[in-house]
Parts: structure tokens; sequence; C-alpha cells
């Protein structure tokens, strides 16, 4: 890219050894912290879980040592929550992206001076308890005062419900999830030249062709972080479902629960766990192998 | 992806350019629709809000989803207990420290992860992934377990005792957030103009001037964005801050998770309410006193530059 | 520190909770080889009883301590809003306690799962009388000197030599109850007074309009005790048949709720639930004065609940926790409980002080020959069979 041969971090070559080491200690100096963090409250704690993984239950619950694959066993022979898991999450997700995706768009390259105050009302009404937040949902699609009261009347159809439906859930699970989408479309959208945009209609290209071809490319890391903070954490949701879907639906965090806390089976617990998290870790890098296909720069490689 | 000759900020200083210049026929309607679609999501947004505002003003003893008049009884209610503003102070003493390690150590990550290898990245990031797609009651008990297990090896051979509460909470929490930080930055950095730190480099200034000048202000809406998540989803949390927290450290999800059982009350309403007004009041504050200051610099009156400012580009 | 001796270690072992103790000496994550050493003398899992006399631990003396050397604070792990307020002001003006923390956690399985877990740092908790067995096992609990709780003499002997804690050492009753049938009268045929009258509505008029309580162990009682079995069975063809009816239910049912089915009831989204009897002082009050609302204990019989008070086996201030214990059953300050709560005493002595329209409610405090039909829960949890049921019934629900 660079007319000069670099070495990571843009300094120019030198000899000096002084000036590398110093470069090397900078970079160990950057990554120390969260290293830190990952190993002992990650690595240290999923460890925990695999060998949990591999036991059986105590006699009142928790964890005996063993090893046994039992675990591993009942967890594949049980695939509905997992299955109903990724429904979910994969609607929720386009919801999403349907959602958010002007929005942050709108907010990038539109929204001028006002920029900053939206981002923080995005944010805001977080800042009150999600529970309380869920239930004005059930106020505002219910059948008393809300929304599906008002459908009934309109239709006549007693029967009417919104909540305990899949679409409760949804919108559920877009409020919820929102921030996470957009957030990182933003300050991916924001830092986009509008000069090539403009450039590229210069040239005579259509809308659509410059969505594709300038918007779209530079969007892309913005995108597959939001896609990935959004679909993965939906995985394990079931509060949302809970609620506003009446306990309709039996999915992974629902299992995970009935593991852990109801059965308070930590070994079976686990293997669903670990069985959940590699099948989402495989996903996820097959997405972005596949996504990063023919990229050349190494930013855009892993984001 | 290509950076241009030019950087952005001289071409955006051309008098008299607008942004929306009609290109085709469809223009009108695409911005519209653009202005539509946002309204329409602020409106989602802060619909249930209304009504969480609304029902905290509900004369009612227990139920919150009907309406049976208006009082403001639940304030005095909600400003008289204890209980609750112990929940809220230690809300917030959880959730604020946490945002800023967080975002330091996940903008450090980032930066740090520009100038490593493919191996050492590919490792981060598979640790980045997998701290995201671990179900929060996994790392709640395991972590529960890790820190029982780990405080009584600690006691027992230096008899020290370290007892859950809020550093056990922020902890915990702050592991999911340098993640999300260090996400959130990096995103940023890959469509980083790359010009600029080289000249800037070339130039010889020195990292931490390279940085201080030229990257950081760049990054400072990833950083920022970071920090507001952070702090969001600490103060929001229930899973991970249930397992980890110890006496007298239970924060409002706690306690309003808590109330469910016996049936939410108004005052819960109330506190929200409380926050909501004090946040929204220190914002509209913060944009008149940045209004107020431009103009006493004599500035056109861009409104409120400085809060903006902080958030969108300033590579001044 | 470094003078701690092996036995002191071992007696501080012995008390710790037992699967941590064993996971440690497998996994060998932490490498201190005296104390895996240590573990491994005591390793091999919970199927026996600790033994460990739990008041040799500091936690809990053998010896009484005088009012006087009661502590300034106590923390205290309950649900929410479950000790009157007023009780509360009294108790810490008495005895000077003047750091009363209560914390709050919404379910049992919570409580118990953050014990086994390690938690620490409580005096005072509140879980269902089924756990109390596998706590104690743990080592979870400080063994009461009941000497020092002189008021439980005033409990009735039904609620004592109970299955769960034959010598009354480990815990004290807190309050009863029992889980059955709540219906509207205006939106059904008939007012279900049985299981079996229950299951014909839910297919019938009370279709798409029944909520069930996300409790596994509640759950179970409907279809076992309708066939008239056990409500505890652990037998596999009984299980498979409660498992059939259990199926065929789903698909009527609106909701799996523990939270809302209250205001489910009280709105008529909802005209049955397989509850307890907490809406009936609260959301269905009006309905109920009007008798539109109620509560049937199935004639077959159902669950009978009771919470406890336990002190925890590292309770850092036993005398106020004791304390506590002996406080919380004067009798006027068990009335006031149960005129808060809205749960049944199970002290005596406090009857003549709850309020009269309480006190002849038969939802809340049942009558004679009800309480007969009624049986104690069991902790079930481990019965795999029963968990895939559960699971699979959740997976059907709505259809």
């Amino acid at each position: 890219m660079a007319a000069i041969t670099r070495v990571s971090g843009g300094m120019p070559v030198r000899p000096a050894t002084p000036g590398r080491l110093r470069s090397r200690l900078l970079t160990t100096a950057l990554l120390a912290p969260a290293a830190l963090w990952y190993l002992v409250l990650l690595v240290l704690p999923l460890a925990i879980v695999v060998v949990f993984s591999f036991g059986v239950r105590a006699r009142n619950g928790g964890y005996e040592p063993a090893f046994v694959l039992d675990n591993y066993a009942r967890a594949i022979d049980k695939p509905d929550p997992f299955i109903a898991s990724l429904q979910m999450a994969g609607l929720g997700t386009l919801g999403c992206l349907l959602v958010g995706l002007p929005l942050a768009y709108f907010l990038a390259t539109r929204a001028g001076r006002r920029k900053g105050t939206l981002i923080l009302l995005l944010v805001i009404p977080f800042w009150t308890s999600f529970l309380i937040r869920t239930y004005s949902w059930m106020i505002v699609l219910g059948p008393d005062n809300g929304l599906a009261g008002i459908i009934q009347g309109l239709t006549g159809d007693d029967r009417f419900g919104i909540l305990g439906t899949p679409v409760a859930v949804l919108i559920g699970l877009v409020y919820g999830y929102l921030p996470l989408m957009v957030f990182p479309l933003y300050v991916t959208l924001e830092r986009m030249d509008r000069s090539l945009v403009e450039a590229s209609k210069d040239l005579g290209a259509g809308r659509w062709a410059t969505f594709r071809q300038v918007t779209l490319p530079i969007a892309l890391p913005g995108l597959v972080t939001g896609s990935i903070l959004v679909f993965i954490p939906m995985m394990g949701e079931y509060v949302i479902p809970q609620i506003l879907g009446y306990g309709r639906t039996y999915l992974m965090g629902n299992a995970l629960v009935t593991d852990f806390l109801e059965a308070r089976n930590w070994p079976s617990g686990s293997a669903r766990a670990v069985g959940l998290i590699v099948i989402m870790f495989v996903t996820i890098s097959l997405y972005l192998w596949f996504v990063n296909r023919g990229r050349k720069t190494r930013e855009v490689s892993v984001l | 992806m290509s950076a241009p000759a030019v950087p952005k900020e001289r071409v955006t200083q051309l008098p008299g350019r607008r942004e929306s210049r009609p290109f085709d026929r469809w223009s009108g309607l695409v911005e519209g629709y653009f202005r539509t679609h946002t309204f329409l999501v602020y409106l989602f947004l802060y619909l249930p809000i209304a009504i969480v505002v609304l029902f905290a003003f509900n004369d009612t003893e227990r139920r919150v989803t009907r309406w049976d008049g208006f009082s403001v009884k639940w304030f005095g209610v909600a400003l008289g207990d204890s209980v609750v503003q112990k929940a809220l102070t230690n809300s917030f003493i959880v959730a604020i420290p946490n945002a800023i390690l967080a975002t330091l150590f996940g903008t450090m990550a980032a930066l740090g992860l520009q100038r490593v290898g493919r191996k050492v990245r590919l490792g981060f990031d598979a640790l980045t992934y997998t701290s995201v797609i671990v179900p929060e009651i996994v790392i709640a008990l395991s972590t529960l377990v890790l820190f029982a297990t780990g405080f009584d090896v600690i006691e027992a051979s230096f008899g020290v005792k370290i007892n859950f509460g809020h550093p056990t909470i922020i902890a915990a929490h702050v592991l999911f957030n340098t993640s999300l930080v260090l996400l959130l930055v990096r995103a940023r950095l890959s469509g980083m103009d790359r010009t600029l730190t080289d000249a800037s480099s070339d130039l010889f200034a020195t990292p931490w001037r390279t940085f201080r000048q030229i990257t950081f202000p760049q990054l400072l809406p990833a950083i920022v964005a970071g920090f507001l998540l952070s702090f969001t989803f600490s103060f929001d949390d229930y899973v991970i801050t249930t397992f980890v927290s110890g006496p007298g450290s239970s924060t409002l999800p706690l306690f309003i998770f808590g109330q469910v059982k016996r049936g939410v009350t108004p005052e819960t309403n109330a506190v929200a309410t409380m926050i909501l007004a004090f946040t929204v009041g220190m914002l509209l504050l913060a944009q008149l006193v940045f209004a107020w200051q431009a103009r006493r610099q004599g500035r056109r009156a861009e409104g409120a530059s400085g809060m903006a400012g902080i958030i969108t580009e300033q590579s001044r | 520190m470094a003078d701690r001796d092996l036995g002191e270690l071992l007696a501080r072992m012995a008390r710790t909770r037992v699967n941590r103790r064993s996971f440690l000496a497998t996994s060998g994550l932490l490498g201190t080889s005296a104390y895996l050493a240590a573990c491994s003398t005591g390793g091999g899992g919970t199927s026996a009883p600790t033994g460990v006399p739990a008041s040799q631990a500091p936690g809990g003396e053998a010896t009484p301590a005088p009012a006087s050397e009661v502590e300034s604070e106590l923390f205290v792990y309950n649900w929410s809003d479950y000790i009157s307020p007023n009780n509360i002001e009294a108790f810490k003006e008495e005895f000077g306690v003047t750091n009363f923390v209560y914390d709050i956690f919404s379910n049992n399985e919570e409580l118990i799962a953050k014990l086994q877990g390690g938690a620490s740092g409580y005096d005072l908790a509140c879980p269902t009388a089924e756990y109390v067995p596998g706590m104690v096992e743990e080592g979870f609990l400080t063994k009461l000197d009941l000497s020092r709780i002189p008021n439980v003499k005033h409990i009735n002997p039904t609620f004592k030599g109970l299955w769960w804690d034959p010598t009354d050492e480990y815990q004290v009753p807190k309050d009863y109850g029992t889980t059955g049938i709540l219906w509207r009268k205006s939106l059904l045929p008939s007012v279900p007074a049985s299981w079996k009258e229950f299951y014909e509505l839910v297919k019938g008029e009370g279709s798409g309009k029944t909520v069930f309580v996300d409790s596994m162990g509640d759950v179970f009682v409907f279809p076992l005790k309708m066939l008239g079995y056990s409500l505890n069975s652990n037998e596999p063809n009984e299980l498979e048949e409660a498992r059939k009816i259990l199926l065929e239910v789903a698909p009527h049912i609106l909701a799996l709720d523990s939270d809302t089915y209250g205001d489910k009831m009280a709105t008529g989204e909802a005209a049955l639930t397989l509850g307890w009897t907490g809406p009936l002082g609260q959301e269905l009050a009006d309905l109920v004065a009007e008798g539109d609302a109620g509560y049937s204990v199935p004639s077959e019989g159902t669950l009978f609940w009771m919470d406890t008070w336990v002190m925890l086996a590292d309770a850092p201030h036993p005398n106020a926790a004791y304390a506590w214990l002996d406080f919380i059953h004067r009798p006027e300050i068990q009335a006031e409980e149960t005129n808060y709560n809205l749960y049944a005493t199970p002290n005596d002595a406090a009857k003549e002080f709850v309020d009269p329209e309480i006190l002849n409610n038969p939802a809340i405090f049942p009558p004679e020959d009800v309480i007969a039909n009624l049986e104690g829960a069991q902790d079930t949890s481990g019965n795999n069979q029963r968990i895939d049921i559960w699971e699979e019934f959740k997976s059907a629900i709505g259809g």
C-alpha cells in the first residue's frame, strides 16, 4: 500500500534495536490489560466449564468429578432448543439490520450537528430497567388498552393477541439489541469519505451501483461486527421470549437455565454450553472467512 | 480501500457546497425515506419509555399494567426508600469504573493489535469472540466458582479474606465490555485513513504525538460509543451481577427483578423516570452550555459544536 | 498464615462446599500442593453426609451469647418484600442493629446455585424447605443451638420433625402454603375443585386461557395427583403417564409464567392458573371480594410448601442472626408477618394477633381436613426423566 516498507506500527525501518525493543514493549503494554482479563476471567472460567462438562451431577446438584461423555450425548440428543434459538436469532438479527442500517446511515451522513445528541438518545432508553421496559411493551402490545386491544376492536376478533406470539418476541428483540447493531455500523459509516460517494455519482454511477460498490464495502466491517454482536447474544436470549412470548418457546437460554438452575445439573449444562460455544465459534469463523475472501487489506481481514 | 488523494476535511470546507444536491429524481424520496425511518425508529424506542414515565404517576397499589388514576405518591416512596437508593448507588459504583476500565483496555488492545503479527491477532480475536459467545449464565456461574475457589486459596495461603462485592462485579463486567470496545474501535480503525498517520511518522513525529493528534481524534467516536455501551450494559445487567455480588452490593436490576415475585410497583417506574429526567436534563444542559460557549466565542452558532463535535470527527 | 497447621486447614476444608473441593482436586487448576493434598483426603464426592458438626465452625457458637453481644449488622438473603418493614425497624431498634442488609433473590434455584458455586457473606437465607437437606449435606448451614431460640416453642408440631429436618436443628419455619388452582368464575362454566375438573376445563372452555407457573415441581403435582400418585414420585411408569397428560394439555396453555399471572387473571386474559395464592390479596383482591375469583385446593391433594429461615455456615454475625430468629417468632411479630405477606404462619401463638379475615381465609390457612391431604415436596430436580419431560412439555406449549 505505502511506498516505503513498513514494520507494524508504521515506523520507518531503522536498524536501531532500542527502537524495536521499545516498540515491542509498547505493544505488550497495550495488550497486557485485556490479555490479563481474558486469561483470568474468560479462559479460567471456561476451563472450569469444560472440566464440568465431563463430570456428573452431585447428589444434591452441582458438580462431582468424573470423566464421562454422557452429557455430550444428552446434549446432542436434544437439539430442539438450539434450532429454535437459531430461528429466533436469525430473524432478530435480520430485523435489527433492517431497522438499524438506514438509521445508522442517516446518523452518520445526514444528521449533521445533531449527531451527538441523537447517538446519546439512542442509549438513554437503556438506562431504565430492562424489566420495566419489557413490561411497558406488554402494555403497548396488550389486549387491554394496547395494540392488540385496538386491533380486537377493529376486527371484532376477540381472541386476537400479539403477546405470546413470535411477533411480540421479535419486536422485543429488535428493541433490545438495536444499539448493538447501530453503533458498529455508525462508527464505520461515519468514517466514510463522502467525497467518494460524490465522485462516484459525478462519474455517472447510479445510486444503487454507488451503494453497492462504494458504501457497502466501507460499511462492511461495521456490518459484520454488528451482526455478530447481535446474533450471538440472541442465541442465548431467553428473558424476552419468556415475558413477551409468554414462555411458549423453549430456547437455548431456557435449556441452560433448566440445567444450571432447575436441575442443578452443572455437567449437563456445561456440555450444552460447550457445544453451543463451539458451534458458534465455528460459524463465526466461517462467516468471517467468507466475508473476507479476496480482500487484500489486513485490517478488514479480521473484522 | 483506496484512500482519496486529498484529506476529506479540505473538501467539505468548500463554501456553498451542499450535501444533498439533487442527484436524480429519486433524491427527494430517498432523503424523505431516511428522515421518516429515523423518526419512526426513535418513536419506537421511546414509546415504551413514555409508558414507563406515564405509569410512574399511576395511582395503584401493585398492578403496573392497569391505569388507576393520577398520583405522584410513588415518587415520594422512591425518594424515601433507602433500599432503592442503595441499589441505584451500587449500580453507578459498578457501571462507571467498569466503563472506564473497559474503554481503556479495549482501546489499548485495539491499538496494540495493529502492531502484532497475524497469529497473535487471530488468537486475540478468538478470545474476543468467545467472550461474546459464552452465554451469560455460563460465565456467571463459572466465574463465581472461580472466585470462590480462588478466594479460598488466597485466604488459606495468605490469610487475606476477599469478599464478594463491587470489585467482583466490576471485574466480571469488564470482561464482556472490553471485548465490546475492542470490536468497536477495531471496526473504526479498519476504515481509517492511513495516509495521515503515515505522513505523520514520515515527518518523524513520535508515536505518541501521532496518536494524540491524528489517530485519537479519529477514533473518538468509537471510543465514546464503546464507553456508552459499556456503561449501559453494566447498569442494566442482571445475570452476572446476581452470581458474583455480595451482601449489600445489589444493583438496581437485582432489586427490580426481585420485586417481580411480589409484583413490580410503580416505584420502579418512578425511579426510572427520575433517571431519565436526570440524563435528559444533563443532555439538554450540556447542549445549552456548548451553544452559549460557542456564541460567546463569536463563532457562528453552529449549535452544539462542542457536544456533537466530541462524537463526530474533530480533526482540527 | 504460614503457621496454619494442617489440622486447622482440614477443619476449614471440612466446612467448605464439598463439590468445589472435589473439583479442585480433580482439575488441578490451582497448584498449591499442600492444599490439594488436604483436599484429596476428603474427596470422593458428596454421596456421604459430611458428618462434621457445623457448629464447631467459627460460624455457629455452641454456647449462647448474651444479647449485649449482638453485632451491629445483619445480612439477610431473601425473597423480595418478604419481611414486614415494621418488624425490621423494631428489630433494629431493640437490638441496636444499625445495618440491616436485605438482599433479594428472585427464585430458590438462584439461591441454591449461588451457594453451591461458593458465594458467601450472608448470615440468614430463606430457602424453601425441600432444599434444606441438600444444603445440610453440603455443609452450607450452621446447626442451630435451639436454646438460643426459645420462641420456637410456639410453632405448631405439624411443622416439626418433618422429613427435611427431623431434628429441627437446621431451619426455623417461616411460613407455608399450597399450590392449587386459581379461577375466574365468570369466565368458566364451573369452578374446578379437583385436578380432574381442572384438566377437563383446560382442554375445554379454558383452552388458550390457562397459565401454569414456570416451576417444574409444582406443575408435576397436577398430573401425578390426578392419577393418584405421590407428587414426589420417581417411578418411571408413573412419570410416563404424567408425561402423556402434560403433553395433552400443552397446546391449550396460554403462558408459562410465575410472575404476572395475577395480572393476566385480573384482566381476564386467563381464566385458570396452576399457581399460588399471592394474587388473591393483590391483583385479584377486588374480584375476590365480588366472588368472581378464587382459589381451590384440589380434592385429590396437592403440594404443601414451607419457607424456612436458615443460618449459613460462615455467618459473619451469628449473634445478630440468633437474635433475629428468636425475635421473628414472637407471636405479635409473626402475626405482623402474616398480615403483611398474606402467607400462613406456623406459629400457633401468633394466630390470635392475625387479622381475622386472613385467618379465616381457607386459601391461606387451609382447614384441618385439607391439611391432611397435603403432601410435602421433595427435591426431585436430580431425576433425569422428570427433566426430560419438563423440557419436552415446555417445547410443546402453545402448540
